[in-house]
């Protein structure tokens, strides 16, 4: 019999193990069942303490799952424009997070001055981000093409400190955020009526993070369609995979590098109109989604696009799952620790070897 | 043509001289020192701190207390940095000959201006830091104290709302037995006010049923979540203002299931701006905070005085500020002399009667700490902030309530 066919499954079976070792560990109170006065078998008693304890926390659990998979759709958008521009620069772009601040702002201006609801202003910082993510293709990242690679890695975080300044320069550091009136509304849709926050199960769900989760997995699974069906698409993916062979067959490299640096940046665009009704905007607020993304794309598989939604939406629960799991610590000490793991297990990622 | 313009400008110069001689006729300038964020990410803070100086400063010369002494302000921008604000403090000391410094907002940056000062031997009166150690770190060699603060410290902060928490919920007959914290976990600030609370807890007999140490996150619904299921008496927050807001809204999400929210020195919940942003959300909520005392006339006065000439309000940050700044100039009355030794040693005798915050008595100093320093309870109470603890000088009654139960 070939073990090796199995082997993915039992590192997943030993993980959920581990898992749930360490839950009861931190969580269920074993101690009493070390007691001489604790009642049966050892097993049984820790067992019948686990159960008294989902009963009284087992709302967290399932809040941190859907929290953790709302807000995982939005990391994979993120992740989605990061693993692109990899695939067909090679480069990581660490200014994927500022632009990502860039976006923020463009929409809060928007609807603080203008009025212009974030959602529907969607349309205006899509294509916003999409023109300046070709031009800092053109002004910094092309000049550079053909410099060493940790060069145009340098180049892109000293153009984060750039971003960073001038909006500190232009908006100050304090942190704006926006709520939108009919976030706590009852919305009729014909056949039922939803009151926001929906609460199902005793969990909580806000209409901002709904909206965010399903708008992210429409713009992925239109990006999916764009890249796999279009002549676009099959342009870009020629591109990432034979760089030289697409120029020989009439591909315009260049112009395809800048399209996907700009499609790559639009996505961030999408992703800061998304969470801005549930988030805030400060000149360092892309920070946090550039940490993330970086991880989810390790974690997807460099250049490979399912992988981002998948590495989003895992690295999503974990971090909400690290509240239960490793309580009293950072919530970013579980992405890491699968950070950790993958680069030691699987440095090709989940879903590597398959290009986008 | 050319010769006609520089000989104006000489003789302009001339007759500004002899004008700034005459002015300062028997007139001695004494110069002191004010470092805080300009520029950077405190820019906010730090320049209306540096305002009410400048107004404290003018105050005191317009009222001719320093008799034959001019109060010189010199500012300086930190810009958030601890290597700049240390920078900028041998640059005050040694080139512009300051006689005190006051600064600097972050507990880091007070830190490094703490140790310059007291190698330097220039007295510092810290307008805001909470760290406690930094009154330590502003000792000499020999011991010598050059460190003054008059803001309850980290540990004054965490301890005295553990104990409010527990005069109040007895004073009003509010069970009391678990309570929540939700805590900044990242800076210096956000832990040791932890620290201090969970320490006093114990002495006074109450449990910390949940703990959640966060970073700036996306969003804390799970977090919130997890305290409601906790089912605890009260629950603590310790953070800045945009975190506190988001948690804020989050609680009422989710419907967090306890009898009232109470900052610990927490950045929002005593704020005007709070209750602007969050509208009837922000009612009940308390905070424990260093303040000025509302029912003082000075403070009253100051605070007017404050927004009329500079166009917004007067934020506690800056009534601190302002209050260094009368304690430093009192000093140099006392020791007719602006050599910084001598102010030091006046400010080492310091009893300061005519001060607006909420403190019983005079301010001392003992190991440069003010030894009667003390927080106050806020609250939200129909749109406005208000003192409802200590009792002595509380506006008006304590109301154990949640905004969305």
């Amino acid at each position: 019999m070939d073990w090796t066919q199995y082997r993915g499954w039992l590192i997943a079976g030993l993980v959920v193990i581990g898992l749930f070792i360490i839950l009861v560990y931190n969580q269920v109170d074993w101690q009493s069942c070390l007691e001489p006065e604790a009642e049966g078998f050892f097993p049984n008693c820790v067992l019948k303490n686990t159960g008294a304890w989902y009963e009284r926390y087992g709302v967290v659990v399932r809040q941190a799952m859907v929290s953790g998979l709302l807000i995982g759709g939005v990391y994979g958008l993120v992740a989605l424009g990061l693993t692109m521009i990899f695939g067909v620069l090679e480069i990581i772009n660490f200014a994927h997070g500022a632009l990502m601040t860039v976006g923020l702002y463009a929409t809060y201006i928007l609807y603080d001055s203008f009025g212009v609801d974030p959602y529907l202003g969607l349309l205006i910082t899509v294509p916003l981000l999409f023109i300046i993510g070709i031009m800092v293709y053109a002004v910094i990242i092309h000049p550079a093409r053909d410099a060493p690679h940790h060069n145009q890695l340098l180049l892109t975080l000293g153009l984060t400190l750039i971003i960073e300044n001038a909006l500190l320069l232009a908006f100050t550091a304090t942190p704006q955020s926006i709520r939108l009136p009919y976030a706590r509304a009852e919305l009729n849709f014909g056949f039922f009526t939803a009151e926001f926050p929906l609460r199902i199960w005793g969990v909580t769900i806000q209409l901002p993070q709904l909206v965010a989760f399903i708008g992210s997995l429409l713009l992925t699974g239109i990006l999916y369609f764009l890249i796999q069906r279009t002549d676009l698409g099959r342009a870009i993916r020629a591109t990432a995979q034979d760089r030289a062979g697409a120029a020989l067959v009439g591909i315009n490299t260049n112009w395809i590098n800048a399209v996907t640096f700009g499609i790559g940046t639009a996505c961030v665009g999408a992703a800061a109109a998304l969470v801005l009704p549930f988030f805030r905007v400060e000149p360092t607020a892309g920070n946090i989604f550039n940490i993330t993304a970086f991880v989810i794309v390790v974690l997807g598989g460099m250049g490979n696009a399912l992988g981002a939604l998948l590495g989003g939406i895992i690295i999503g629960l974990t971090q909400e799952l690290s509240i239960i799991f490793f309580p009293g610590s950072s919530k970013l000490i579980g992405v890491f620790v699968i950070f950790i793991m993958v680069l030691l297990f699987r440095p090709q990622g989940l879903l590597g070897g398959k290009s986008a | 043509m050319k010769k006609a313009f520089r000989s104006i400008v000489m003789i302009a110069l001339l007759l500004m001289a002899t004008a700034v001689a005459f002015a300062q006729d028997d007139m001695v300038v004494v110069k002191i020192g004010a470092i805080h964020p300009l520029t950077g990410s405190l820019a906010n803070d730090g320049q209306g701190m540096d305002l009410a100086i400048q107004m404290a400063v003018e105050q005191i010369n317009e009222s001719g207390m320093l008799e034959g002494i001019t109060l010189e302000l010199v500012s300086a921008d930190s810009t958030g940095s601890a290597d700049v604000g240390q920078e900028e403090a041998v640059r005050l000391i040694e080139e512009e000959g300051v006689s005190a410094l006051i600064g600097t907002f972050q507990s880091a940056v007070t830190a490094n201006v703490a140790t310059v000062a007291a190698r330097e031997g220039v007295p510092l009166v810290v307008s805001v830091a909470a760290a406690s150690s930094i009154t330590e770190q502003g000792r000499d060699a020999d011991g010598n104290q050059w460190t003054f603060r008059i803001q309850p410290n980290a540990d004054v902060m965490g301890t005295y709302a553990a104990q409010y928490l527990v005069e109040m919920t007895s004073a009003y007959d509010i069970p009391l037995s678990t309570v929540g914290f939700m805590h900044e976990g990242i800076t210096d600030y956000g832990r040791s006010v932890y620290g201090a609370f969970e320490a006093e807890a114990e002495n006074q007999g109450f449990e910390i049923g949940e703990t959640i140490p966060y970073e700036f996150g996306v969003e804390y619904t799970t977090d919130v979540t997890l305290l409601s299921a906790s089912a605890l008496d009260a629950v603590m927050v310790t953070g800045y203002y945009g975190d506190g807001l988001t948690i804020a809204q989050t609680m009422q999400d989710v419907v967090l299931d306890t009898q009232f929210v109470m900052g610990v020195a927490q950045g929002t919940y005593d704020q005007d701006q709070f209750v602007e942003d969050a509208g009837d959300l922000a009612e009940c909520f308390f905070n424990s905070n260093y303040r000025w005392d509302n029912l003082n006339e000075l403070a009253t006065e100051t605070r007017a005085a404050y927004e009329e000439m500079f166009e917004e309000p007067m934020t506690a940050a800056d009534v601190l500020a302002w209050q260094a700044t009368m304690i430093v100039a009192d000093a140099i009355m006392r020791a007719e002399s602006g050599d910084p030794a001598d102010v030091q040693a006046a400010l080492l005798e310091t009893e300061y009667e005519d001060h607006i915050l909420p403190y019983d008595g005079a301010i001392t100093f003992e190991d440069g700490e003010t030894a009667n320093a003390l927080p106050v309870v806020m609250q939200v109470q129909d749109g406005a902030v208000v003192q409802v603890w200590p009792e002595e000088i509380a506006e008006a009654e304590p109301r154990f309530c949640t905004a969305w139960q």
